[in-house]
């Protein structure tokens, strides 16, 4: 009943949290001086011709108007069309959102699964020397440019071991698409080889974007454990004689990681900001590149399209983490 | 004992010639693929609504049209035209198309797509529209019969035939077809093919880029050797598109490089960089119309305030050619033996003191992400800065400069940036950069001489190449001796591509991106 009346309540909030994005963002966008139909229509086009295209797209009207115009196409389930390719914003960013996602959410996944162990032993071993080389880890890890570790990585990797590609989300064009996550698609298809591809190709930009990531899940699992070990309910645990092992484990992460989890739930939203850098230097072609391309030719239904997609991702995604903060919190299950 | 010896060694002889055949014909029927890394994104494939050099390759090698610019120094060549004829008047051309042409779905080119395909320019008035502005009327084109067009021009206009190129020949029928109320079939050309080009598109993502198969049935006979399958793909970042290049993952990458990437590239194994002298210049667009701009003594002392031997020789490394005038110096019709100004404070200081209008800052404009421009712009203002001009620096994206360049009060007071090739003809940049009646078009410096306008527009209406030229000339060398602009450089193209690629044509136009004639050794 709880975790349903916080549902509802975040998605009541979703639609004034969305308005308000959308007006902050339309009034950034419109009120920098540029003109995008001037570069749409080339060096060559006379004043004439821009004017026509203006009035085409409706850009001759007062910015309110525009708004208005655009919130009723929006409310209708349309984001208008892109001023350079002419295609509707949902198709553009439909074929560029998974890539995006995939790269986010196996970051994630890897961050999480190989952060939260580390920050525990990196807390049972307080002070040890395994500490203290997890503390360079993750201040290095929060400290280092993204673009500079991205191609040392792929110096070190691609270009003098081979290991892996340099750059692209797959060998060739990839499988048919089904979902347009390549890890899953390649699956459907049945082509291992494929599958096997996509995941090579992932392992620079996702060892990228998880090094910040995974240092953030480190420093606070450590703290949320450092927190909990000195609990009391851990001190009764020991004099009852619970081995260690599952007082750490079982116990203690379980409190440990709420504010894990918290932090989990941002960091999707900085992963997703931080993906623009990794998108362009490994070439991934995800939302961030399109973001940038958009920006800036000012393709402004574009840049409202991602906007406001890539905000709805970030509620919803934070609205899980506070439904699973609910469920693993004992002191709401208890 | 003897017999299975001499069994075994035919099994093995059998096994060897069975081998030896099915690898010879998986060889054989291996298809050749050109990979290409792209700066810019192929956001969109339609050809009437793209007209920027950085995405040519899809109009080049996707499309025809009735004539193409060819080498260096480019030559406008018959293309999907047999012949042409002008009027006396120079106001009709007729073209003649050659006779069982296709598109790439097997119908027939005709005289009807030619004039829907001008039609659409004009209607759409985004990329190349631009050029046929008070020339080309809509409805004026016709089909005289199933494989005759003729355009009637308003007035004569001697740019024309150089702007035909640009006219890409779209398929009518495909494209009408797809058409969705007034868009012309824009959505659908944006991520479709509906030409006649070289190479027939297979696939496309707007993220990726696009890749093309080689269309046998072209009208232009192929060589012996050819690319079987052409991939062109984005690859925003410089040292991607570098390592992809130096690791084998692409074959060629686009020209305009830094020097310090050209020179790491010149030093790797497998690549090769070829050299060219394009037609790109580099110069500052100086606000004539605004004070103290409008002084000529100002606009000297700016002129003699800029190191361009530094620029070219520290900066670039002597990559670039010196190029005094708003020409390129291999163009016809650019003026020969001229010097242009020098690095001169003292003259500098000595026009400045002559100077009537009162002194102030003075903005100089940049753009965001093209180093060259801010590297400029801070030079200029640092030796300002030595004569006494105070001088501020503004870097900004393309779409603001592009929207502030066409305002007289937005436009800065000078802004470093490039003229490129979109047709190879003088009128290009001295035509278009400082005619009377381009201003705050493609005149965006607000200089009006109307002594130079009078070369310029007869240069515009005759169809004598003599005169075009002496006017041109004279016309680029008074624009210099007014000091109207800062002329600094002309660009070289160095093209790096994998060793084994031979046969790339460069054209100033085409960036040597059109791939029909390029091969694997």
């Amino acid at each position: 009943m709880r975790t349903l009346v916080l549902i509802v309540n975040r998605l009541a909030w979703l639609i004034p949290t969305l308005l308000g994005l959308m007006v902050i963002t339309f009034i950034i966008s419109h009120v920098i001086p540029a003109d995008p139909i001037a570069y749409l229509a080339g060096e060559n086009a006379t004043n004439e011709q821009i004017a026509a295209i203006k009035q085409k797209f409706g850009l001759d009207q007062p910015v309110y108007v525009q708004f208005y115009r655009y919130l009723l196409s929006v409310v209708q389930g349309d984001m208008g069309i892109s001023l350079y390719t002419q295609r509707p914003i949902s198709e553009d960013l439909l074929s560029r959102l998974p890539a995006t996602l995939e790269l986010t959410f196996v970051t994630v996944i890897v961050s999480a699964m190989v952060g939260i162990p580390l920050g525990v032993i990196s807390a049972i071993g307080r002070n040890s020397w395994l500490d203290h080389v997890l503390r360079i880890f993750t201040v290095s890890g929060l400290a280092i440019a993204g673009f500079w570790l991205a191609i040392l990585l792929q110096l070190l990797f691609a270009m003098r071991l081979g290991w892996t590609p340099l750059q692209g989300r797959i060998e060739g064009w990839g499988p048919e698409v089904v979902t347009g996550f390549f890890l899953i698609d390649s699956l459907i298809a049945g082509d291992f080889e494929m599958f096997w591809s996509a995941v090579r190709h992932m392992m620079l930009p996702v060892a990228t974007l998880s090094f910040p990531a995974m240092a953030t899940i480190v420093r606070f699992t450590r703290a949320g454990v450092l927190d909990a070990v000195n609990s009391n309910y851990v001190l009764y645990e020991q004099a009852m004689g619970l081995p260690r092992r599952v007082i750490v484990w079982k116990y203690v992460l379980r409190n440990a990681l709420v504010g894990t989890v918290t932090q989990i739930g941002l960091i999707f939203g900085i992963l997703i900001s931080n993906a623009v850098v990794v998108e362009a230097v490994f070439d991934w072609p995800g939302l961030g590149l399109y973001a940038v391309s958009s920006i800036l030719q000012s393709d402004y239904n574009a840049i409202m399209g991602f906007t406001l997609v890539t905000g709805f991702l970030f509620i919803i995604i934070n609205l899980l983490v506070d439904i699973v903060h609910g469920a693993i919190d004992p002191r709401g299950t208890g | 004992m003897a017999s299975l010896g001499k069994f075994l060694q035919r099994v093995a002889l059998g096994v060897g010639v069975a081998t030896a055949m099915v690898l010879s014909a998986s060889v054989a029927g291996a298809k050749t693929t050109f990979v290409f890394a792209n700066s810019s994104a192929y956001d969109s494939l339609d050809p009437h609504t793209v007209f920027d050099v950085g995405r040519v390759a899809s109009r080049l090698n996707l499309y025809d049209g009735l004539l193409r610019w060819l080498d260096n120094p480019a030559k406008l060549e018959n293309w999907l035209a047999e012949s042409y004829q002008i009027s006396k008047d120079g106001k009709t051309y007729t073209f003649k198309l050659r006779k069982g042409a296709k598109f790439h779905d097997g119908s027939e080119i005709e005289a009807a797509d030619v004039v829907y395909s001008m039609e659409r320019i004009l209607a759409l008035g985004k990329g190349a529209a631009g050029l046929f502005k008070g020339s080309v009327e809509k409805g004026s084109t016709k089909a005289v019969d199933k494989l005759t067009v003729e355009f009637h021009l308003t007035k004569p206009s001697a740019i024309f035939l150089a702007s035909v190129p640009e006219i890409h020949i779209v398929n009518a029928d495909l494209v009408k077809k797809n058409t969705k109320g007034d868009d012309w079939g824009q959505a659908w050309l944006s991520k479709n093919d509906a030409g006649s080009g070289s190479y027939k598109l297979t696939r496309y993502d707007p993220a990726k880029g696009f890749q093309a198969e080689r269309f046998a049935g072209h009208f232009m006979p192929w060589g012996k050797k050819y690319f079987d399958v052409i991939d062109f793909r984005t690859v925003v970042e410089i040292n991607s598109r570098v390592l992809g290049l130096m690791k084998g993952d692409f074959q060629g990458t686009d020209g305009y490089l830094p020097q310090d990437q050209v020179k790491r590239l010149k030093a790797a194994k497998d690549i090769t960089v070829q050299e060219q002298e394009s037609m790109r210049i580099f110069y500052a667009a100086i606000h004539n119309g605004r004070s103290p701009m409008s002084d000529i003594n100002f606009r000297k002392a700016l002129s003699y305030a800029f190191d361009y031997d530094g620029f070219i020789n520290n900066i670039l490394s002597g990559s670039v050619a010196r190029n005094p005038v708003p020409l390129p110096n291999n163009i016809w019709g650019a003026p020969k033996g001229v010097k242009g100004y020098s690095y001169d404070l003292d003259k500098a200081k000595s026009y400045l003191a002559k100077v009537k209008e009162p002194m102030r800052e003075i903005t100089i404009g940049a753009l965001t992400g093209y180093g060259q421009t801010e590297q400029a712009a801070s030079m200029l203002q640092v030796a300002l800065g030595k004569i006494g001009v105070k001088a501020k620096v503004l870097s900004e994206p393309w779409p603001v400069v592009s929207a502030k360049m066409r305002d007289e009060k937005q436009m800065y007071d000078m802004l470093f940036l490039w003229k490129s090739t979109y047709y190879a003809d003088p009128n290009n940049w001295v035509g278009e950069m400082y005619d009377c009646d381009q201003i705050g078009q493609r005149n965006n410096s607000w200089y009006c001489n109307k002594e130079v306008s009078k070369l310029l527009d007869e240069a515009q209406v005759t169809t004598s190449q003599e005169v075009r030229a002496k006017n041109y000339a004279k016309a680029a060398e008074m624009v210099m001796n007014d000091a109207a602009g800062i002329f600094v450089y002309n660009t070289k193209w160095y093209g790096p591509f994998n060793s084994k690629v031979k046969g790339v044509r460069f054209c100033p136009i085409g960036n040597g991106q059109e791939m029909r004639w390029a091969y694997y050794e």
